[in-house]
């Protein structure tokens, strides 16, 4: 085997042992798996390199030197393809997609063929951690890769093929490429999306442009960020972004465009074609998270009388892009909708029977644009639908929302809920980083209590003692966890119950209810005051340590109280934030209600003690 | 325009617009470029900063006054080469140094980088306990605790939303400026200073020079200028926006330190006080806060410490994946991206273990960290003129014959000093 890094540099030499320069770099044809080096650049002492063809001059080499079968003054110098690539300039140190691993790597070294024969081949670019080290240096590999295996851990070679590379820094759609050539554009789109996410925004915009429009199209949907995905679409020519937007799926489409900025988005929906304009304006219509916003348009409706026939007809007459269809859905005289056809029944009946005659005889499962796309989602999953349909109030289908949309909308909404719930939304990523946190969030209460300690202890310097502070603040964990589990009832209360639901308690309802339990809380810390004094007393007599603990305990019940009191107030914000659909985390409301508690407590065992004091 | 009244559809408006924006600077897109210049120039007032600019006024007075419009020059110069190669090529500079300079030019660059930025982090830790150590609070319990947080934060990518605030804390730094009124220094003599260099036959003198070049034009401020142009993508007709943003920036950070020096020359140098820890500095404010100086000063070093500790891991450790092709990203977990959680990790940990050695004496810890940047910056500044002067690379934007020489002179200076430095200390001055 003999590597790119080895070679480049090595003395040239003619057929007499003449040396005419250095090695530069190596051209290879691109219409193979394994492509054949084709010319040699050579540096010649002028320091410009010039380009000699590798199959006519070009008699053995090895990796210390190359040497020609010619004179020095024989050779005739060449130019480079358009089928050419040179494979220093082009691609060692580039960055390049790894179209089968999928993902964006470095390469490191070019690895080529055995030098047996005359011919050289690239066999593949080095992506692992052995390129870098040989790069450095030879020995240093060596050494390395040994002692690697002798730890049982063996470092392996990463080689990825020129059939599964794709160039990112030079556009190769002008290179005849290879048949089995995979490149960016065969990946399926929510890899490319995926691939295009790690990139830095410039090649990402660059990348984009060099896709074919319909597969852009797709990976634009794709993007988890839609605001990066907003922002590509900023930097695309307009015609071009318009073009984009008419090929996507209208209820992408919608999405994408309520991202970008009104003047940019009225521009390119001036641009695009009348029908897709008013299929993404009347979604765009529709409240965000309803199922209005979430539908496509593009469902298959037919009359009530048609045949299946007629259907089977509709459907191969169908175009590419449209919308994968499940259901045939059937309109009466008054464009209502009045019936559904499954696929599977279409294919089984025979050509002229009535569509009618076949629909599902159950009761309609439909939608209203203005339901929460929460419950069309779950609707879904009840009825074990692929498609819902959403109908206008007098019946008339207005278009339908697909399960994978369903799906989103589950995944999206159950993160919500986590994180309302207090856990972390990033399940998937795993760490020590996350577990601290993890910790953290769970004993917040014990990090605020050390803090109230120690600014209830400098506020009070000087006038009161230290230990009667911190026998006081003994009663502080108390108020902090209780207003952590207000927070913790609060949200579940929200949670399992909607406020839209008739029979869900209502804000009042709740709001006695809390206080009771506030109440009930609040004499428990009291009772068990009581029995606390009792036993100090008996030890140590009336004196600072039973009036300290006395303190801090008033306080404690006292802000466990105004922890319930209040959580009808986080639940009021809660549900106002989720009205304007905005997140809301959990911790940071725990946090809020740990720190209110740690307020009321610190102001309550003052005044209690100034009462006592006069 | 008299063409354009004719036929004033909104489109030929909207054009016209447009042209006249590309002649002349939209103020709009003037306010959205400025920021990271501003960042990169208040963080640039950090501990090794402050130290270095507090000891040279107490060491030497006036006499290195004549240093600051010197580097803030410089300082425009660099950061303009970085912010300008970033519009044109839209890739970091670690990017473009791997595919100028192959392996192993950027392993060297690489390496330079986590050496000099390893220590910078380590004089923001000592930065921090000397600030926190004001308060009384001991370093075994500052540092520990500031790292964990500071790793929390960087590792869960939530250091974004802290980032405003401590940039409004370390802004204490800008009562420098205040203060410089107040204590009414000799303003004649200052601008004489200011304008006529200097030197002194010390290697003192000489090791604050490299210090004062190495903190003001920093390794990791070239990689933030670039990273954040490339993140804006920012483009090559926006270049003159970059610039104004970079030149503001750099006379901000150098109007600090000038007002630094000049404080700290005027309250500290007659007094004959020493800069041998954060007390000491802390004097300077004095005229301005009395008692309270101590709270100010200490608040301020804490929040800048602070805050160019959560950047610097993270800059260093993409840099250094960007560099070899590997994942990087806070939002990448430690299973995707192992090198970039890494190298945060083990940067933030090795600082924080030395900074809690018992009896090290934290304010050197900072001067020192400032020496190592000088020493290492020709390095990735030679790096930097190569890649700038290639026009397969910068196009039309490529360096000119004076940004050339300018960098050059500070590779020059940077290493003259180095030596002379050296030089000085090995014959026992």
């Amino acid at each position: 085997m003999i590597y790119l890094s080895q070679m480049l540099g090595e003395p040239v030499y003619d057929v007499n042992g003449e040396k005419i320069g250095r090695v530069n770099d190596l051209g290879i044809a691109t219409g193979e798996v394994f492509p054949r080096v084709t010319a040699l650049a050579v540096e010649g002492p002028g320091k410009t390199p010039f380009m000699i063809s590798w199959r006519k001059y070009v008699g053995s080499f090895d990796d210390c030197e190359v040497r020609l079968k010619v004179v020095d003054t024989d050779i005739r110098f060449s130019y480079l393809q358009p089928d050419e690539v040179l494979i220093r300039r082009d691609l060692l140190n580039k960055q390049i997609v790894d179209t089968r691993g999928m993902r964006v790597v470095r390469v490191n070294d070019l690895k080529l063929s055995d030098t047996s024969s005359s011919q050289l081949r690239l066999l593949g670019a080095e992506v692992g951690a052995r390129g870098i080290l040989r790069s450095l240096s030879p020995h240093l590999e060596r050494i390395v890769t040994r002692c690697a295996r002798a730890l049982g851990k063996p470092i392996p070679e990463r080689i990825i093929a020129w059939n599964y590379m794709d160039l990112l820094d030079r556009d190769l759609s002008s290179v005849k490429l290879s048949v089995t050539h995979k490149t960016l554009d065969e990946l399926h789109p929510a890899d490319i999306a995926d691939i295009l996410e790690r990139l830095d925004p410039r090649l990402r915009g660059q990348v984009f442009a060099q896709l074919e429009s319909e597969q852009a199209a797709e990976a634009m949907a794709e993007f988890d960020d839609d605001a990066m995905a907003a922002e590509i679409m900023g930097d695309m020519e307009e015609s071009e972004a318009s073009r984009m937007l008419s090929e996507m799926d209208p209820d992408d489409a919608a999405e994408l465009v309520s991202e970008l900025d009104y003047e940019k988005a009225e521009k390119l929906l001036r641009l695009m074609g009348v029908k897709e304009r008013k299929a993404i304006r009347q979604l765009l219509g529709y409240r965000e998270n309803t199922a209005g916003r979430i539908m496509t348009s593009e469902a298959l409706i037919m009359d009530e009388g048609a045949t299946v026939g007629d259907a089977v007809e509709r459907l191969r007459n169908l175009d590419d892009d449209f919308e994968t269809v499940h259901y045939v859905y059937l309109k009466d005289d008054e464009k209502r909708l009045s019936g559904i056809v499954t696929l599977q029944r279409l294919v089984k009946a025979e050509p002229d029977e009535r569509l009618s005659d076949i629909s599902i005889e159950d009761e309609l499962i439909t939608a209203n644009p203005d339901d929460d796309q929460e419950d069309v989602a779950e609707n879904i999953a009840k009825y074990n639908l692929l498609a819902m349909p959403v109908v206008d109030d007098n019946g008339v289908l207005l278009g339908i929302v697909t399960v994978d949309d369903a799906l989103d909308v589950l995944e999206e909404e159950h993160a919500e809920d986590l994180q309302i719930a207090g856990g972390s939304t990033d399940g998937d990523q795993s760490g020590n980083g996350h577990d601290l946190m993890w910790l953290l969030r769970r004993n917040a209460w014990f990090f605020i209590w050390m803090l109230g300690a120690v600014v209830m202890a400098i506020v009070t310097l000087g006038r009161v003692s230290l230990e009667s502070v911190l026998l006081a603040s003994a009663g502080l964990p108390i108020a902090l966890i209780v207003a952590d589990d207000s927070i913790t009832y609060v949200t579940n209360f929200f949670l399992e119950n909607d406020p839209d639901d008739e029979d869900s308690p209502s804000l009042a309802g709740f709001a006695v209810r809390s206080l009771g339990i506030g109440l009930v809380f609040a004499l428990l810390v009291l009772l068990m005051l009581m029995v606390f004094n009792t036993i100090v007393r008996t030890q140590y007599g009336m004196g600072s340590i039973s009036s300290s603990l006395t303190y801090g305990f008033i306080a404690a019940a006292a802000s466990t109280l105004a922890s319930f009191a209040t959580a009808p107030i986080y639940l009021h914000i809660l549900h106002r934030r989720d009205e304007q659909n905005k997140e809301t985390s959990g911790f940071s409301l725990s946090l809020v209600a740990m720190f209110v508690a740690l307020a009321v407590f610190a102001v309550v065992c003052y005044v209690v003690a100034r009462i006592v004091m006069v | 325009m008299a063409d354009v009244t004719e036929k004033s559809t909104p489109t030929a408006a909207a054009e016209s617009g447009q042209q006249q924006g590309r002649r002349r600077l939209d103020p709009k897109r003037v306010l959205a470029a400025l920021g990271p210049g501003m960042v990169a120039a208040l963080a640039g007032a950090d501990a090794g900063g402050v130290a270095t600019y507090s000891n040279a006024g107490a060491m030497f007075g006036f006499g290195q006054l004549w240093t600051v419009p010197v580097m803030c020059f410089l300082l425009i110069v660099v950061q303009e080469t970085a912010a300008r190669m970033g519009c044109v090529t839209g890739k970091g500079f670690a990017s473009l140094i791997r595919e100028r300079f192959g392996v192993r030019g950027s392993a060297l660059a690489m390496l330079a980088l986590l050496i000099s930025n390893t220590t910078v982090t380590l004089s923001e830790f000592a930065g921090i306990a000397s600030g926190l150590g004001l308060f009384g609070v001991p370093t075994y319990l500052s540092v520990p605790v500031a790292a964990l947080a500071i790793w929390l934060l960087t590792m869960s990518g939530s250091y974004n939303r802290i980032e405003k605030i401590l940039l409004a804390i370390s802004c204490v730094f800008v009562t420098y400026i205040v203060a410089g009124f107040m204590v009414k220094p000799d303003w004649a003599q200052a601008a004489h200073d200011t304008v006529v260099p200097q030197f002194a036959n010390d290697p003192r003198f000489f090791s604050l020079l490299v210090a004062n070049i190495g903190t003001t034009i920093a390794p990791w401020m070239i990689f933030l200028a670039q990273s954040n142009v490339v993140e804006k993508n920012a483009r090559e007709e926006d270049i003159p926006y970059q610039r104004i943003d970079t030149v503001t920036g750099s006379v901000v950070a150098s109007i600090i330190s000038w007002f630094i020096i000049l404080v700290t020359g005027h309250v500290l140098f007659p007094a004959g006080i020493a800069v041998n820890g954060a007390e000491d500095a802390a004097a300077a404010l004095a005229p301005l806060a009395g008692p309270y100086a101590q709270v100010l000063f200490g608040v301020g070093l804490v929040g800048a410490s602070f805050l160019a500790a959560c950047v610097l891991p993270g800059i260093t450790a993409s840099a250094v994946c960007e560099a070899f092709g590997w994942e990087r990203g806070a939002d990448r977990s430690w299973a995707e991206a192992p090198t970039y959680r890494g190298i945060i990790s083990a940067i933030l940990f090795v600082s924080a273990a030395v900074v809690l050695i018992p009896n090290v004496n934290l304010f050197g810890i900072m001067m020192l960290a400032q020496v190592v940047n000088g020493v290492l910056l020709p390095v990735l500044l030679v790096c930097m003129i190569v890649i700038a002067r290639d026009r397969h690379i910068m196009g039309a934007h490529a360096n000119g014959r004076i940004w050339n020489a300018l960098t050059w002179v500070t590779v020059i200076a940077v290493t003259v000093f180095t030596v002379i430095m050296f030089v000085l200390q090995a014959l026992g001055f």
